[in-house]
């Protein structure tokens, strides 16, 4: 049969239209820039599953099993997580996590909301301040809990030559960190000193947002300072305040830099915290799966603490 | 309320204020320069007079010996380069990945963005003490461990969403109308991207780079965990080997800490102003 012109012109238009409607169904099925979009997002993809995603899922697995280096792991099911759950060592260390957490955290708060009235009264060199005080927070956390491992020490630390020698408050030096009584104190001390500039910077940045007017309206009603920040201040960085605490609360009690250097979790075990008894057990004891176990324990508390803290997070970015 | 006397003038209340405001702020200054005081006196003091508690706020006399030792006798050195190969590396890499990842995430509309946004944040707050062990099985499963590749590869794994997050923050602030009216010029959709936005966003991306240096340069468990060779260690693992209980171990303990401590603080004094406003965009914004 004689193909026509007409006819071959016919299909390739229908063609082309095929194929048009085509890439149209695509872009409405997958997005009108789904191609560039696609491709700036690939490698972010790769990375959130190779090195985040699958090593989680290889977590959860080994946590059941009993696996020692080097040696292929076994399956015992929720074994590890009984065991731990028994375990006085463990207990302790959850218990010693939850004080070192909320001591630092609260500390935190109550320093860092100082820290940003203070940035925000009338003050002259504020950019100075601001500056000089948040270098804790960019300071290596090693060079840091070294710098009071060094100031805490027992026989020269400065600390005690302070307290004995200068000011004469105290008869005779303390082993800050060897000793049972003063050690977590100790610890939580230096969280917080490396800690706290970051609330009050988070804090003053939700200050700056409030609008003026607001304080003017406050003080025309005859409110005094306290009523201002109740009523003015507080509502106004609510959300930032809910921000940064949880933030604050995953990372202080995942810190492990600043326990390990200082104290190793001890003495006796008294600033033992998960972090610093997963790395023990898993590189000390040799006992990958138990110490997995461990690391996960505290999974359900602290994926809730994500989620809630993700949904304020995108929130805080909506506005 | 007593009338005439009793009240405190407006401007005495302002000079308490003020007065009250200044000696917190001084006291917070104290506590927070005082550790890198008595970290950088102590890395001039010579020995004697560390034992002695003689003259213990100023060194007397200055000695350089402290630093001498550390650059001559220890594997400091070879620890800083290793510091600089794997913070400038990974630094590349997370703004490269990040950036082009936060304009996706913030501009582009395709299937699955709103996802990957979530899963970008959950993974910047899924803390590192969860993950190590596993990584470590990747890392040397792969052939990794003990190299400086497998810290530049695992460090991604908390730069990447911190810098994509942080970013997203940025471009969103960015009005879209800019990159329409260059696309009705005859711009491509890549073309706005790299001529208009990105100029537009390079506060940002300097603040984002800066972090993601500060954050690799400091990393300590992960380099802990995945290095066991002396000469391959970097900073905060090198200079924590120091500790021996000794007393004279604290000198060049001590000039370590200072070195490690100059590039970060150096790059912070400069450029202030980018990381303070980074710092409260990447994970405050209200």
């Amino acid at each position: 049969m004689p193909t026509t012109a007409a006819q071959l012109s016919g299909k390739s238009a229908a063609l082309e239209q095929q194929v048009r409607t085509g890439r149209v169904g695509l872009k409405r099925w997958l997005g009108p820039d789904y191609r560039l979009g696609f491709l700036f997002v690939l490698p972010i993809v790769v990375l959130v599953l190779a090195l985040v995603a699958y090593p989680f899922g290889y977590a959860v697995y080994l946590s059941m099993t009993r696996k020692y280096v080097g040696l292929p792991p076994v399956f015992v099911g929720f074994e590890n997580y009984v065991k731990l759950t028994f375990d006085g060592f463990f207990q302790r260390a959850v218990v010693n996590s939850f004080v070192f957490t909320f001591g630092s955290v609260g500390i935190k708060l109550l320093l860092g909301m100082g820290m940003a009235l203070v940035l925000t009264s009338q003050i002259r060199f504020r950019s100075f301040w601001t500056g000089v005080l948040l270098i804790p927070w960019v300071a290596p956390t090693v060079v840091s809990a070294l710098n009071f491992l060094w100031i805490y020490d027992g026989s020269l630390g400065v600390l005690n030559y302070l307290l004995v020698k200068v000011f004469r408050i105290l008869p005779q030096g303390v082993g800050w960190l060897s000793e049972a009584g003063t050690a977590m104190a100790s610890v939580i001390a230096v969280n917080v000193w490396r800690g706290f500039p970051f609330f009050g910077i988070s804090f003053l940045a939700g200050m700056k947002g409030i609008p003026g007017e607001l304080y003017e309206a406050a003080a025309v009603d005859g409110a005094t300072v306290v009523q201002r920040f109740r009523h003015v201040t507080m509502p106004g960085i609510r959300n930032i305040v809910i921000i940064v605490m949880l933030l604050s609360t995953i990372w202080t009690f995942n810190d492990f830099a600043i326990v390990y250097i200082l104290t190793k979790g001890g003495p006796g075990g008294t600033t033992m915290v998960l972090p610093v008894f997963t790395y023990e057990m898993a590189f000390g004891a040799q006992r990958l799966g138990e110490a997995i176990a461990a690391a996960l324990y505290m999974l359900p508390p602290l994926a809730f603490v994500i989620i809630v803290l993700a949904r304020h997070m995108r929130r805080g970015r909506a506005k | 309320m007593v009338r005439g006397g009793g009240r405190p003038s407006q401007a005495a209340t302002d000079r308490l204020q003020s007065a009250v405001s200044y000696a917190v702020l001084l006291t917070l200054l104290l506590i927070v320069i005082f550790p890198f005081y008595w970290m950088t006196i102590t890395s001039f003091k010579g020995e004697d007079q560390m034992r002695s508690l003689v003259s213990m706020f100023w060194p007397s006399p200055v000695v350089d010996e402290n630093y001498r030792q550390l650059l001559g006798k220890t594997d400091f050195v070879a620890w800083f380069k290793n510091s600089i190969i794997v913070a400038f590396t990974s630094t590349f890499l997370a703004t490269a990945i990040g950036t082009i990842g936060a304009y996706a995430l913030a501009r582009l509309r395709f299937l699955g963005r709103a996802f990957m946004a979530s899963a970008v944040l959950i993974t910047y707050l899924v803390p590192p003490s969860i993950l190590f062990i596993p990584l470590y099985a990747q890392i040397r499963n792969l052939g990794l461990a003990d190299s400086l590749t497998g810290l530049i590869v695992a460090y991604p794994s908390f730069t990447v969403p911190f810098v994509t997050w942080l970013l997203m923050g940025y471009f969103e602030s960015i009005p879209e109308e800019l990159e329409e009216s260059a696309m009705i010029d005859g711009a491509t959709r890549f073309g706005a991207f790299y001529r208009i936005v990105l100029p537009l966003a390079a506060p940002g991306l300097l603040a984002a780079a800066l972090y993601a240096f500060t954050q690799a340069w400091n990393e300590f468990l992960y380099a802990l965990v995945f290095i066991t060779d002396v000469k391959l260690r970097t900073l905060p693992v090198g200079l924590s080997s120091f500790i021996t209980g000794d007393v004279y171990g604290w000198g060049y303990l001590m000039a370590g800490a200072v070195l490690t401590t100059l590039p970060v603080i150096a790059a912070y004094i400069y450029l202030q102003k980018y990381m303070v406003e980074g710092l409260t965009a990447g994970s405050v914004k209200g």
